[in-house]
């Protein structure tokens, strides 16, 4: 019975032990596996595996036939550690070794980039402790190969990323660029949310031979490419149209020139120029006055190429038709105290409002505008989209100035474009308004974003408004046929085989200090053709010191209305109607 | 087996339980004989050599395979940088300011003026002119581009004579061959063939 109870205590004691144990082994286990898990975790992965970036570029900018205008592209800065910047042997592929020196490594690199070599050398040598200094910055792809061919132990290539604009200053302005700290101007900026990208991160482990290990590799972050921006712009007659207002503003002398085509059923604009414009790739040869689209952020008082908006508004409330008769002096001084004055002298004339349209008479215009009351022409010019923004919204753009009350002159100037500012993007919407039949469609320019996955956002909306009756619409455009068959740029602005429905415009630039000065803005906007109306094309130059009537546009306008026409096949007119009688 | 071992187990135990009392159940002879031999040991470990050689094998494949994939991934980032590059030179040279100036360098205006045929009567729609040897495009004070391209810089204009001679390699503008135009029909109007 004594042996057993020994026994029995001896199995107690192991019992006890092994419980012991176990314990101990517990505490342990969840010491390593549950409090400290993390830490360990972290401390063996930062061991085994290498974390690594997917980049995912930036989105494209695209034209409305898909041609690139903004590009992301690899670019690689070429660095190098001076901590390790020594002579090294080069094994030749004749078997043979060279040594080279740090002196001949960078003459190398020179000869490759034209880098100066004396500032390489400074960069290795000014912090000899140091273990990064850049050598050149962003060589490309070619150059980086031949770079990475010369085999020096020292030097490390990084990749970075960079913006290109294969067309350079073609839509430049609108396009906007990329600077070294993101997205700085046009659509680059304000449709960043479309082409921005999410770079993806992911570790893996890797073998002592800097292999991947299969199946190791843990993404932490998806890469997400950027969406591409599509706009509504034709790069083929963007060009064309920058290049035909830069000649014309070269030998009129104007400061500055903005031309535009919209395409009436839509609304789309084919094409929006200014000029000067800037060169995206080559941002700082241009001043920053052109940075941005001035047809969207100028304002100016747009003048006789207003008179088309109020006749239509005169026809839709029925207050004159296009043959009204009105005796029209050269100058009228109105009942309660206005002053108005046509550009040239004339005695008193028999006009019907298309012939005041076609003299382009502010004293008619004047007349036959002030039968409707101010609030009415003030509500017409809201609904034509003067005095706020354009549903683009570009980057500066600016409202214009319609103010809600008019003063005894302005009620006048107002019917002739004088005391309104607009910007040159409203005018284009206006007239694609009348030329659409009264339904001003919201002004495009981008036609979409596709995001990676296919979605199709930013879609322009496609509601419109009747501004004024379909009738009024095509009474107007008929009449404003006449400027281009009967008025004195006659020759200059007609197409043969088309029939054009155009107005002139010469206006005064106010001065800063108020008053009138000896500047113009002069302007054509037309609709072709004008029996079936299918595009808006205006031409305007800011202040040409060398002529300074609407003449210097018509040429312009013509050679973009024509291959406006000719680039999109439009049928010539079939008929030529006859037009409104202009005299009395 | 494990029905074996109790059958062969369980009969020891019994003078355990009763000592006073020794009963065994003698095995038949089919019972003795279906005790294990060496062969199933053989079987066994042999099995288990055999899968140890497979998982050998398999991770000798799949680290092959490492260093292939690898090797592929490099290969595949040295084309994306030559289609990358490749693209980019390709657009540039496809901008409207190229294009423009190497049609002006072979002599080539732009003519505003158009008229259609139509087909259906003969009818000539528009009035066609000439166009004259100034409706080419102008070009800044410098000699460079009005619309400016920087990327353009140091690339090359085609000249006339260059492209006679490469024509046929490079199907530069200019040297269109016969059977290059579009064919038309001996007799009468040529008409679409649109089906």
């Amino acid at each position: 019975m004594k042996q057993s109870r020994t026994t029995r205590r001896r199995l107690a004691v192991a019992i006890l032990i092994t419980f012991a144990l176990v314990a101990v082994f517990v505490v342990r286990l969840v010491d390593i596996q549950v409090v400290r898990a993390a830490e360990l975790n972290a401390a063996s992965s930062d061991k085994r595996a290498v974390a690594s970036v997917d980049p995912a570029p930036r989105g494209t900018i695209v034209d409305t036939n898909g041609i690139v205008l903004a590009d992301s592209v690899t670019r690689y800065d070429i660095t190098a550690s001076p901590r390790y910047a020594k002579p090294f042997t080069r094994k030749n592929a004749d078997g043979t070794v060279t040594d080279v020196s740090v002196q001949q490594a960078v003459s190398e690199i020179s000869a490759l980039t034209k880098a100066s070599p004396n500032a390489m050398l400074l960069a290795l040598t000014t912090d000899p402790t140091s273990d990064f200094t850049y050598l050149v910055k962003g060589v490309d792809t070619p150059t980086f190969r031949s770079i990475r061919d010369l085999g020096i132990p020292w030097v490390y290539p990084r990749a970075k990323p960079h913006r290109t604009y294969p067309a350079g200053s073609v839509a430049g302005n609108l396009v906007g660029f990329v600077g070294t700290d993101g997205p700085q101007n046009g659509l680059e900026f304000t449709q960043d949310r479309c082409l921005a990208s999410t770079d993806g991160a992911s570790t893996y482990e890797r073998g002592a031979d800097g292999v991947r290990i299969p199946g190791s590799t843990v993404t932490t972050i998806q890469a997400v490419p950027g969406g591409t921006l599509k706009l509504t712009i034709d790069s083929d007659l963007q060009w064309f149209v920058q290049q035909a207002i830069a000649e014309q503003a070269n030998a009129i002398g104007a400061e500055s020139a903005m031309a535009g085509v919209v395409r009436v059923s839509d609304g789309h604009l084919m094409a929006l120029a200014d000029y000067p414009s800037v060169d995206p790739n080559n941002v700082s040869s241009s001043s920053t006055a052109f940075f941005g689209s001035r047809a969207f952020s100028y304002m100016f008082e747009p003048g006789s190429i207003m008179k088309g908006i109020t006749a239509s508004m005169l026809i839709d409330q029925r207050a004159a038709s296009p043959t009204t008769q009105v005796t029209v002096p050269e100058i009228w001084r109105t009942p309660d105290g206005a002053r108005i004055r046509d550009a040239t002298f004339h005695a008193p004339m028999h006009w019907t409002l298309t012939g005041v349209l076609e003299q382009s008479s502010n004293v008619g215009m004047s007349m036959l505008g002030t039968r409707l009351p101010a609030s009415v022409r003030y509500d017409y010019l809201r609904k034509y989209g003067f005095g706020e923004a354009t549903p683009i919204h570009f980057q500066g753009e600016a409202g214009g100035i319609l103010a809600k009350d008019w003063n005894t002159q302005q009620n006048y100037d107002t019917t002739y474009g004088q005391g309104v500012s607009v910007t040159f993007a409203q005018m284009l919407s206006a007239y694609q308004g009348v030329a659409n039949g009264g339904n001003r469609l919201p002004l495009a320019l981008v036609e979409g974003c596709t995001g990676p996955d296919g979605t199709v956002t930013e879609a322009p909306s496609t509601q419109g408004t009747q501004v004024v009756s379909q009738k009024a619409a095509q009474t107007t455009v008929k009449m404003l046929e006449s400027v281009v068959t009967g008025g004195w740029l006659s020759s200059q602005l007609s197409i043969p085989g088309y029939q054009i429905a155009a107005k002139t415009g010469t206006a005064q630039v106010a001065r800063p200090t108020g008053g009138y000065g000896n500047d113009y803005i002069v302007s054509v906007t037309g609709i072709a053709p004008a029996d079936n109306p299918q595009y808006v094309v205006i031409v305007t130059y800011v202040k040409p010191h060398i002529m300074k009537t609407s003449a210097a546009a018509a040429p312009t306008f013509h050679k973009i209305m024509a291959q406006v026409l000719k680039t999109y096949r439009v049928p010539p007119s079939i008929k030529a109607a006859p037009g409104y009688p202009t005299t009395w | 087996m494990s029905a074996l071992a109790t059958a062969r187990v369980a009969p020891a135990r019994a003078p355990q339980s009763s000592p006073s009392r020794h009963i065994e159940i003698v095995p038949s002879r089919t019972q003795r004989k279906a005790r294990p031999r060496a062969v199933y040991a053989l079987v066994t470990v042999a099995g288990l050599f055999a899968i140890l050689v497979a998982q050998l094998l398999l991770s000798i494949v799949v680290s092959d395979g490492a260093y292939q994939i690898s090797g592929l991934q490099q290969q595949q980032r040295e084309l994306s940088r030559d289609t990358q590059s490749i693209t980019e030179e390709l657009q540039v040279l496809n901008s409207p300011q190229h294009l423009a100036a190497n049609a002006v360098a072979l002599g080539m205006v732009s003519s505003s003026s158009m008229a259609y045929l139509r087909l259906s009567d003969g009818v000539v729609l528009g009035a066609p002119v000439a166009a004259r040897a100034s409706d080419g495009i102008t070009f800044a004070a410098d000699g460079g581009a009005l619309i400016p391209n920087e990327l353009l810089t140091g690339v090359a204009i085609v000249t006339p004579a260059a492209a006679q001679q490469t024509g046929q390699d490079v199907g530069a503008p200019g040297t269109i061959t016969p059977t290059g135009s579009i064919p038309s029909t001996p007799v009468g109007l040529p008409s679409p063939v649109t089906r």
